[in-house]
């Protein structure tokens, strides 16, 4: 844990200015722009604020995803310019080094969502806030940034070629977000993309947090939400594990 | 015998494919000495300091550093173990200080004691003024003395330095050269180096491993080595049948040593260059050998590489 401090620590130390800014900007753009017009094209039946509440589940995901690329091209960067040579030879535990990159990603993540939340509020999105469903949703997203951060750290292990890094990347980004109900409702979709989607974490977290803070009855149980999102988290750590060992 | 050998490596090997990137090296370093590995590009220098410094694990063979096995009680030999890196690698969106204060805290160092270390390093590099500025702001000189201050964060009895002059002006190799002979001298420190500048072999190491294809192709201290090869070379390139040429030159008491390439160059080891030179190219006329071109030289380590595997040591 001391190793996985450390680590966590330097990264958001190198967070520049572009970086923060950016990251703070960005989810209030896909309140304010995209969801007011996906909600203009998308949203019939439904109210403004409505849809609004029923995208920012899905936005939180696309957050989350943008975390983990973000901490996985960290990665990359740091073993193409040799960096992680000073983590190999220090007495420190491997596992620390990935926890620290990831819970650095899953933290801006966070960081984000909140940002998320509060634009949403703002512009008239409705949801609870109560502390339970806050720690609930916060859970969720963190579980599922872990996964997709095991993911993109599995594959920034694997290649030291930026190029072949962000194709991999937007291979696996675009379907997680796409092929689940994050855009659109589970029922709306054709059948074999219903399929699709009910095998995609994604729809689960963004299930979870629409019943969370919403109070929207969804697609699936609430407690499979959570196994789902936690059982996706725990095994792309694992996968990221092996992948980090062997990338020495 | 365990308490005064700081670096032991007993027949080493470590193979990627088909290449043998360590085949069988074995050597000692005594405590507060400084052992060079000399040798071309692609010798197998930075992949045995590799091996020493846990970062691979080798196929076979053994090695300890400071008693301790580096494959079995790994994370003992890095805490006890410093390293530059051949290529530069520090966080250019650190500061020089908090690239040591990260240093300090892998190592489990406690924030003052890092605080103290950091700013005598720095000091000793002559970083201090930049100390607060970003590393992508440094100068390659610059952020090869902030890696030496690096290396030394977490008092390492053994410095391994992977080529610590690649690429630097001259100044700031003269820098570095004096910064390690302070670290030999004043901190007793044991020094293990990788180069391929002969000069600096020669005039830093006690103890030189000259390492060529995966092996050590002869050791001893620089000196000894040089002397070995006579008071002078005289080098002689040119055509015709060096065999015959150098069965006679052999037999010439004057000659102390002769290595031939498998081209036609000849080093000949004698006692006064200037004296035979003239003795030398009568030899070759008369045994048809032409002379091309021919030079005097005092030996170097470059000579013991050329003696030891009948090549030039190449880049």
């Amino acid at each position: 844990m001391r190793t996985a401090w450390i680590i966590w620590k330097k990264y958001m130390k190198k967070m520049g200015a572009e970086e923060i800014i950016g990251m703070l900007i960005q989810p209030v753009l896909w309140v304010l722009i995209f969801s007011k017009g996906m909600a203009s094209m998308m949203g019939a039946g439904m109210s403004g604020g409505e849809y609004l509440s029923f995208m920012l589940p899905g936005i939180m995901a696309l957050t989350a995803l943008g975390g983990a690329i973000g901490g996985g091209f960290t990665w990359l960067n740091e073993r193409s310019t040799g960096l992680v040579r000073e983590y190999w030879v220090a007495p420190v535990p491997r596992l620390g080094i990935l926890l620290g990159n990831s819970v650095a990603s899953v933290s801006k993540s966070m960081l984000q969502t909140l940002v998320i939340v509060a634009v949403g509020l703002t512009a008239g999105a409705a949801f609870s806030t109560s502390l339970v469903n806050v720690l609930g949703t916060i859970a969720l997203v963190a579980a599922f940034g872990f996964g997709f951060g095991g993911i993109a750290l599995s594959i920034a292990s694997g290649t030291v070629n930026e190029g072949g890094y962000h194709s991999m990347i937007m291979l696996l980004n675009l379907p997680l977000l796409f092929l689940s109900n994050a855009l659109y409702a589970l029922s709306s979709l054709p059948g074999w993309m219903r399929v699709a989607a009910k095998i995609n974490p994604t729809s689960y977290l963004v299930d979870g947090v629409r019943q969370l803070m919403m109070g929207r009855t969804g697609d699936f149980p609430l407690w499979l939400c959570f196994a789902v999102v936690a059982g996706f988290g725990m095994l792309f750590m694992i996968v990221a594990v092996v992948a980090f060992k062997k990338s020495q | 015998m365990t308490e005064t050998v700081a670096i032991k490596a007993d027949n080493l090997k470590k193979y990627f494919d088909d290449v043998k990137a360590v085949d069988g090296i074995s050597l000692q370093a005594a405590r507060g000495s400084v052992v060079a590995l000399l040798g071309p590009n692609g010798a197998g220098k930075t992949t045995t300091i590799n091996l020493l410094t846990t970062q691979l694990k080798p196929d076979s063979g053994t090695a300890e550093i400071m008693g301790y096995d580096v494959v079995k009680m790994a994370n003992q030999v890095r805490c006890r173990v410093g390293i530059t890196f051949q290529e530069t690698s520090v966080d250019p969106a650190l500061t020089g200080m908090q690239v040591l204060a990260f240093s300090g805290e892998l190592y489990g160092m406690k924030r003052r004691d890092i605080k103290r270390k950091a700013a005598d390093l720095l000091d000793m590099v002559e970083l201090s003024e930049a100390a607060r500025r970003k590393t992508a702001t440094y100068s390659g000189g610059m952020k090869r003395r902030l890696e030496l201050a690096r290396s030394l964060m977490n008092t390492p009895e053994v410095l391994v330095l992977d080529e610590p002059t690649l690429g630097l002006d001259p100044q700031t190799r003269a820098k570095v050269w004096e910064y390690i002979t302070h670290l030999k001298n004043e901190q007793g420190l044991t020094l293990l180096l990788t180069t391929h500048y002969m000069d600096e072999a020669e005039h830093l190491s006690d103890t030189v491993h000259i390492i060529d294809h995966g092996k050590i192709v002869c050791e001893g201290k620089p000196e000894d080595l040089i002397r070995g090869l006579g008071d002078e070379t005289v080098k002689v390139t040119g055509a015709g049948d060096a065999e015959v040429f150098s069965a006679r030159l052999e037999k010439q008491e004057y000659v102390q040593s002769l290595s031939r390439s498998d081209g036609e160059s000849i080093h000949i080891g004698v006692d006064a260059g200037q004296k035979r030179l003239p003795q030398i190219v009568a030899l070759a006329i008369e045994t048809g050998f032409s002379v091309h071109e021919v030079g005097i030289e005092r030996p170097s380590l470059g000579d013991v590489f050329f003696s030891a595997t009948g090549r030039e040591i190449r880049d």
